[in-house]
């Protein structure tokens, strides 16, 4: 029995797990969550994913794990001698202390920005819900002074952890990808991270990761 | 001890931390290093003449913000990194407040703790303090749509969080974690301003109760809060 994802293809935590297991070369089965039949809010999928997300990650002998994130670094410390090297050496503090900081970031700096751009741009029509659009300026000036952050990290190393790809750097790919959709005046004036993005949507997990949508 | 804590201070042997005694942010990394008895001393920041914007800080904290640390020469900022960093360098002292990193399964479950903390309680607690404290320290008037908006969300959220706590003692199992004590500065905020919230969901309510209580989360806060 391969290990489990339960997910959906279009979503973009399903996909920040795929992008880790295929970088890993870890083979797994996606199993379909019914959103729009609100499989999400059953008791069934709450028992496992207490606030009715997904993905949510089910092993061989029944263990459950949720949160994208904490499902790729699991799997990356699991499959450490596998793939493609994701993870700091974990008796370095400071390497785990700097792949900590950078972590950090995504999720406090990174993700609400760029996600809630992709709320307002994306989603809400799609649900036909109206785009608020002064929030939508508020998210773009947070965002490109967040970039302005970046802007010295990647120009001090080439990637936010230093100078090897880990894990982080693939949490971005998601809300990365919206946001050159939706703001590519961002990365244009942040050329470095302009050039870490370009650099890492062109990885083969990221491309298989997304195939058919 | 003066005598040995200036040699210590000088010999820069002591942890330093640039930020703000009453800061959010710097209290969660306060916390951990009460916690954990390591020594520190705050170098506190010139907000007033934006020295958090001067080139000096920002070569060292890219973003223009605080805590940062200073350990015998390694910057390292983000107050839930210096957290982890702090219990993992003295895993051996005070609190235990990680899991054995051997234990991949326990590590994994600490992680989405920690993930849960800063993507589903975080925003919510984060934007009732940016309401409440943070907009009118700045002049700007609370936004009573949006702050409802938050307590709403926050209140769907600890449905999520009363399911866990029914089934074990803290978040990411039946030990404390350094995940537990990330909650306080920003959860004490939000009791302030929705204590029902917090009322409506009782086994939250008493682990809440427990960390609050801590000696560690109590000494944190004696050079003031934001309350």
């Amino acid at each position: 029995m391969v290990l489990i994802i339960i997910g959906h293809p279009v979503s973009t935590c399903t996909r920040r797990v795929k992008t880790a297991l295929y970088e890993k070369g870890v083979e797994f089965n996606l199993q379909v969550i019914d959103w729009p039949g609100g499989e999400h809010r059953t008791e069934a999928h709450l028992q496992k994913q207490p606030f009715g997300q997904v993905p949510v990650l089910i092993e061989e002998d029944g263990f459950i794990l949720y949160e994208s994130r904490a499902i790729g670094r699991y799997i990356a410390a699991k499959y450490a001698n596998q793939g493609t090297k994701l993870l700091p050496d974990p008796s370095d503090l400071k390497a785990v202390a700097l792949f900590e900081q950078a972590a950090s970031v995504e999720l406090a700096d990174f993700d609400p920005p760029a996600s809630g751009l992709a709320y307002e741009k994306i989603i809400k029509p799609r649900t036909g819900l109206t785009t608020d659009e002064k929030r939508v300026q508020t998210l773009n000036q947070t965002l490109n002074s967040k970039l302005d952050g970046y802007e010295r990290i990647l120009s001090k190393h080439k990637y936010l952890a230093g100078e090897e790809l880990t894990l982080v750097d693939l949490f971005h790919l998601p809300y990365a990808a919206t946001t050159e959709l939706l703001a590519p005046e961002l990365y244009e004036s942040h050329p470095k991270v302009h050039a870490w993005y370009k650099e890492l949507k062109e990885r083969p997990s990221w491309k298989k990761a997304n195939e058919g949508l | 001890m003066i005598r040995i804590r200036w040699v210590l201070e000088l010999t820069r042997l002591i942890l330093e931390i640039i930020g703000a005694d009453m800061s959010t942010c710097t209290r969660r990394v306060k916390v951990v290093l009460y916690e954990k008895g390591v020594d520190f001393v705050i170098k506190p920041i010139d907000w007033a003449t934006g020295e958090h914007k001067s080139e000096a800080h920002l070569s060292k904290q890219p973003f223009g913000q605080i805590p940062v640390l200073e350990d015998d020469g390694f910057i390292l900022f983000e107050s839930r990194a210096i957290g982890r960093y702090i219990a993992a360098k003295y895993a051996d002292q005070g609190t235990k407040l990680l899991p054995n990193p051997e234990d991949l399964r326990a590590v994994a479950l600490l992680e989405q703790a920690a993930c849960i903390e800063q993507s589903d309680f975080e925003p919510n607690v984060g934007g009732i303090a940016m309401e409440k404290v943070f907009n009118p320290f700045k002049g700007i008037a609370t936004d009573e749509a949006r702050f409802k908006k938050h307590v709403e969300t926050f209140g769907t959220k600890l449905d999520g969080y009363e399911r866990i706590l029914s089934k074990q003692k803290y978040l990411a199992g039946d030990e404390l974690t350094v995940v537990d004590l990330w909650h306080l500065p920003h959860g004490e905020i939000a009791e302030k301003y929705a204590p029902e919230v917090f009322e409506a969901h009782p086994k939250f309510n008493a682990w809440w109760q427990s960390l609050k209580n801590r000696s560690s989360w109590i000494k944190a806060n004696e050079k003031g809060n934001l309350l």
